[in-house]
């Protein structure tokens, strides 16, 4: 099943992510900071913004597919749903992760009970629970209208979570893609942009791999079936 | 030609790894008593989950007196008789058939309720909670349940599965009568002799997919056996 | 409706007969009171800051209690086929399952209340009447996505645990709000932005109610 799409995908996806680190960590200019850890950590911003981004577009794939496949059940909108959940909560995983790694040399924290922190912990666990869920029934029609269900309610319910701390002081960096000058840089935009294509390309290539394996576990388990019935 | 009572035409129903039926045909005319013999896992309960509209098909057309069974009119012309109760233990027998007389609009429900409670010879124990019954007396009720709104069809999935003798024989006199009266009956089981003694017509599910369907008048109940020979082990077991 | 009141009125029948719910929740309730008063001694002051708090905490966990009660009873000898053969829309099934669960929390909210009012020494005024439609709004929130998560994680085995994995997060929002707003009424005096956030609570109510209604054939479709 390796395709030549997927061979140049990959080469691709490799060149990529080396010149993204080239730029994130060469070519952008030192910012100017109290400390040298605090320096290296804002590197982190790179891949803990895509990473975010990443988990939101798959959520709305999710959310996406779980209509599709109510409206025409077949199976393929099952299994994009349920391809989409699982990249998803591995990038808002990363975004979990890279989140307290910057903190504690910037705050000194590694956590806190944050507006932009707590709602994506609970992001995560909406769809931490959808992939469990999906864990505890029976492959078949009935698990994908049920499992349908909560990819709608879910998504429906994300930008009500992320709205609903929004009046806690957060003390998330919000200015993002401003330089020490309080200016947009251009190098490290472009830095940004070139790390977040990269990524979206990751996702793309992550979900053609993953949709291809449920459909040949699917096109196999059958292929047994079928000869069970001969 | 008339419409019959259920129309089915290379009905499939498969999703990802699951095949549960294999392009099925049936047609069952109106007043016509059908059994339908198979093992477990064979597709039974799919056929008759389609057949009465929770389960969609992924190909094929199925059609309920002319409709998709999915139509709300249909749903109220059908009752499902199973080895589950439909039944809640926290309710008396009249309550519990009250609240299917209000969901089915069931008119004059007091008096319907009445005769149906003394047709299954439980009038005595009406205003008791149904978690106190026997298992024979709660099947009684499942039957008077299930017959409260005058339903055309009746899909009957292994009934007599855990039953007495005494309430076999109810059941099986009920069956009659409302075959008599003209209904249209689906019946699944292993039991052979009930299935010869019973219906018109008999077909075989096996693998997900009808391989016999014939009259029961000229065929005995040991001819059926040597078609679908796999049954007796099941019978000698039940 | 009609399809709804039915099962409304089976619900609260069976509930009046072994008020296995309410009973359970209303100790429940008591027992989270008495474990905070040990877990977290704290003084009088703090105490009425973290009350509202509190008191969410004591109806979420119990209103679990009667969500997971009120499908279980369904599962139990085969009524959830039953519902789908039924010949009603499944709409009018799932407002039939809120109704029941709604009022039985409602009813225990009620009965656990003054005990909280007793335990906190509240001051009761009348801004405390605003506590009403604040509880009412947030309740509902909680329940009408409770009811329709409560189908879904019924049909699997484990699903007391499942149903809080699922119902939590999203609800998350209408327990912050409600929390907030508990806050203003017992601590002190409703502002101006005491109405909007009121507001934001019913339009999650509704948002989820339509759509839960909307979805609630798919979960009792095979």
């Amino acid at each position: 099943m390796r395709s030549r799409i997927d061979k140049i995908l990959l080469t691709i996806l490799l060149i990529a992510f080396l010149v993204s680190l080239y730029l994130v960590f060469l070519w952008v200019p030192q910012i100017k900071a109290s400390n040298v850890s605090e320096q290296i950590a804002q590197k982190i911003f790179y891949y803990h913004v895509p990473s975010a981004w990443l988990g939101f577009l798959a959520f709305f794939i999710v959310f996406v597919a779980s209509v599709a496949y109510l409206w025409k059940r077949e199976r393929k909108y099952e299994l994009i749903s349920v391809a989409s959940a699982e990249i998803g909560v591995l990038f808002i995983t990363l975004v979990l992760i890279t989140g307290p790694i910057w903190a504690k040399p910037v705050w000194g924290i590694w956590w806190t009970w944050d507006a932009r922190l707590t709602s994506s912990l609970i992001l995560w666990l909406i769809y931490v629970a959808f992939l469990m869920l999906r864990r505890y029934l029976p492959d078949g029609s009935k698990r994908a209208n049920l499992s349908a269900v909560v990819g709608i309610l879910g998504f429906v319910d994300v930008p009500i979570v992320y709205y609903s701390i929004r009046w806690w002081e957060t003390q998330h960096p919000k200015a993002v893609m401003a330089s020490s000058e309080g200016s947009l840089a251009a190098p490290m935009f472009i830095a940004f942009m070139f790390t977040l294509a990269t990524f979206t390309l990751l996702y793309i290539f992550l979900m053609k791999k993953r949709y291809q394996l449920l459909v040949l576990e699917d096109q196999v388990n059958k292929q047994f079936k079928e000869m069970e019935l001969l | 030609m008339s419409t019959p009572a259920l129309d089915l035409l290379d009905v499939s129903k498969d999703f990802g790894r699951i095949i549960a039926l294999r392009k099925v045909a049936l047609r069952v005319e109106l007043g016509e008593f059908v059994s339908i013999l198979g093992r477990n896992g064979a597709g039974k309960t799919t056929l008759l989950n389609i057949i009465s509209g929770i389960s969609k098909p992924s190909s094929g057309k199925v059609e309920l007196f002319g409709s998709d069974p999915s139509d709300t009119v249909n749903k109220s012309k059908l009752a499902v008789i199973s080895h589950e109760m439909f039944l809640y233990g926290n309710l008396t027998a009249i309550e519990n058939l009250e609240y299917y007389a209000r969901i089915y609009k069931v008119p004059n429900m007091k008096e319907r309720i009445e005769s149906l409670l003394h047709s299954v010879e439980l009038t005595h124990r009406r205003f008791d909670l149904v978690n106190t019954y026997s298992r024979g007396m709660t099947q009684r009720l499942t039957i008077a349940r299930a017959l409260l709104h005058e339903p055309q069809l009746l899909l009957l999935d292994e009934p007599f599965t855990g039953l007495d003798q005494h309430a076999i024989g109810m059941l099986t006199k009920l069956l009659l009568e409302q075959k008599r009266q003209g209904r249209t009956i689906l019946l699944t089981t292993h039991d052979l002799h009930i299935a010869s003694e019973l219906s018109d017509r008999y077909v075989i599910i096996e693998k997900h997919q009808i391989t016999h369907n014939g009259p029961m008048k000229d065929t005995s109940p040991e001819a059926i056996r040597k078609k679908y020979f796999s049954i007796d082990t099941e019978v000698a077991t039940a | 409706m009609r399809a709804a009141l039915a099962i409304l009125k089976k619900d609260l029948q069976m509930e009046f007969r072994s008020k296995e719910s309410i009973l359970a929740m209303w100790i429940f309730s008591l027992l989270i009171f008495v474990i905070f008063n040990f877990t977290f001694e704290v003084s009088r002051l703090v105490m009425l800051e973290i009350a509202p708090g509190l008191l969410w905490v004591a109806f979420i966990f119990s209103g679990m209690f009667g969500l997971n009660h009120s499908f279980a009873i369904e599962k139990e000898n085969g009524n959830l086929r039953s519902m789908a053969l039924m010949p009603v829309d499944g709409g009018q099934i799932y407002i039939g399952k809120f109704l029941s669960v709604t009022s039985i929390m409602l009813m225990f909210e009620i009965l656990i209340f003054p005990i909280f009012v007793i335990f906190y020494d509240l001051q009761l005024s009348l801004q405390m009447l605003m506590l009403i439609p604040v509880i009412l709004a947030g309740t509902i929130g909680f329940t009408s996505l409770g009811t329709i998560l409560s189908a879904v994680s019924v049909h699997t085995r484990n699903q007391q645990i499942l149903l809080s994995l699922l119902l939590w997060p999203l609800v998350s929002p209408i327990v912050i709000w409600s929390v907030n707003l508990t806050g203003v009424i017992i601590n002190g005096e409703i502002t101006a932005s005491f109405y909007p956030l009121l507001i934001r609570v019913v339009a999650f109510d509704v948002i989820f109610f339509t759509l839960a209604y909307m979805l609630f054939d798919f979960i009792l479709e095979d």
